[in-house]
């Protein structure tokens, strides 16, 4: 097995991203961020490409960014909702 | 923010390449930035610039925008970049000040020398080579201008570009209009350049377009062959998109950045 193979085995992913499509303003700031997670449809709406791809904190990071505040960020062991935070 | 949204390219596999294209030139970064200066234009606009630290230079695109924190807990809030992009070593900020919101009121508690942080450069909001217009014609409300300016300097004096460019801003009051001046030289050193400032609620002693700019829209030349790029609120999005397809605009060519 080489180094990447193990390193991409070993990789966990424990957020969860969810896209409010309703919310997304196409600013495509997540696309840019964490781009093997999302991608942007035929409306130029953010959807999820893939939820193991990037790293978690790449996904937070494009969570964060969002302008419209349109992504949802889940721990998948607690369900509890990581970004945006409660008191946001 | 002036904030970001939907474009509309000629098809998908077009907007594809366009995003991915983007995406390899110009990945955004975690940028330490220092606050230099403000400029104070009147109660609603303020000019900020911020001088690059860490990494010490920026390559964005005009019409492009920056992603600060703005809080402990790494709430961020999203602002275009007004200036040219051939300043390389910071990035400035037009900021509306009149929103009580948590971006707004950290600007404001920024003291001279403070760091700040934020990601950049972000956004697909821009004019690239795959749009070959004939013409351009920029739109924008409020702070929606700024993305607008960045495009506008951008286009006139490092792309040298001679084809003609209108650009239509629409404010509330005039007591709110800034860069007037350097508008006005700028069309006087390009010739293909022309400026549109419109009031909805103008003083009595107002010369120029009174109404909103889907009533500048309305009534004046458009030109053949042209992209549209329109920054404002959803409604002032909806609102010059049903003009421009009234007056027989493809909406292709029409694209938009949204405030959030």
């Amino acid at each position: 097995m080489t180094a990447t193979a193990s390193k991409a085995k070993t990789k966990t992913f424990r957020y969860l991203v969810k896209i409010d499509q309703a919310k997304c303003i196409s600013s495509a700031s997540c696309v840019s961020i964490a781009p093997d997670t999302f991608q942007l449809n035929n409306q130029q709406k953010s959807e999820v490409r893939a939820q193991e791809a990037d790293s978690d904190d790449l996904k937070l990071q494009a969570a964060q960014a969002c302008p419209a505040g349109a992504i949802t960020i889940i721990d998948r062991e607690t369900k509890q909702v990581v970004w945006p935070e409660s008191d946001n | 923010m002036v904030e970001i949204g939907k474009k509309n390219y000629r098809n998908q596999e077009n907007f594809n390449y366009l995003l991915f294209y983007l995406i390899l030139m110009t990945k955004p970064q975690e940028y330490t930035a220092i606050f230099e200066n403000k400029e104070v234009y009147n109660e609603k606009f303020e000019h900020y610039h911020f001088e690059l630290k860490k990494p010490h230079t920026i390559e964005f695109q005009a019409g492009q925008f920056a992603s600060f924190v703005v809080s402990e807990k790494r709430l961020r809030r999203s602002y275009s970049i007004c200036s040219d992009p051939d300043i390389k070593h910071g990035i400035e900020l037009l900021l509306d000040m009149t929103p009580n919101g948590v971006g707004i009121n950290y600007m404001k508690s920024l003291k001279f020398g403070d760091e700040v942080k934020f990601l950049a450069p972000l956004g697909n909001f821009i004019i690239t080579d795959e749009q070959p217009y004939q013409a351009l014609v920029l739109v924008g409300t409020g702070s929606g201008i700024a993305p607008l300016r960045s495009m506008v300097l951008d286009q006139l004096q490092n792309k040298q570009t001679t084809r003609p460019i209108t650009l239509y801003w629409g404010l509330r009051h005039a007591s709110q209009l800034i860069w007037q001046n350097e508008f006005m030289e700028l069309s006087k050193t390009f010739p293909n350049f022309s400026f549109h400032p419109t009031m909805s609620q103008p003083e009595a002693q107002w010369p120029l377009c009174r109404g909103r700019v889907t009533d500048c829209l309305a009534i004046h030349d458009l030109p053949a062959n042209a992209g549209y790029y329109l920054c404002g609120s959803r409604a002032m999005i909806e609102d010059s998109t049903k003009v421009l397809q009234t007056r027989g605009v493809d909406p292709k060519n029409i694209y938009h950045e949204q405030f959030a």
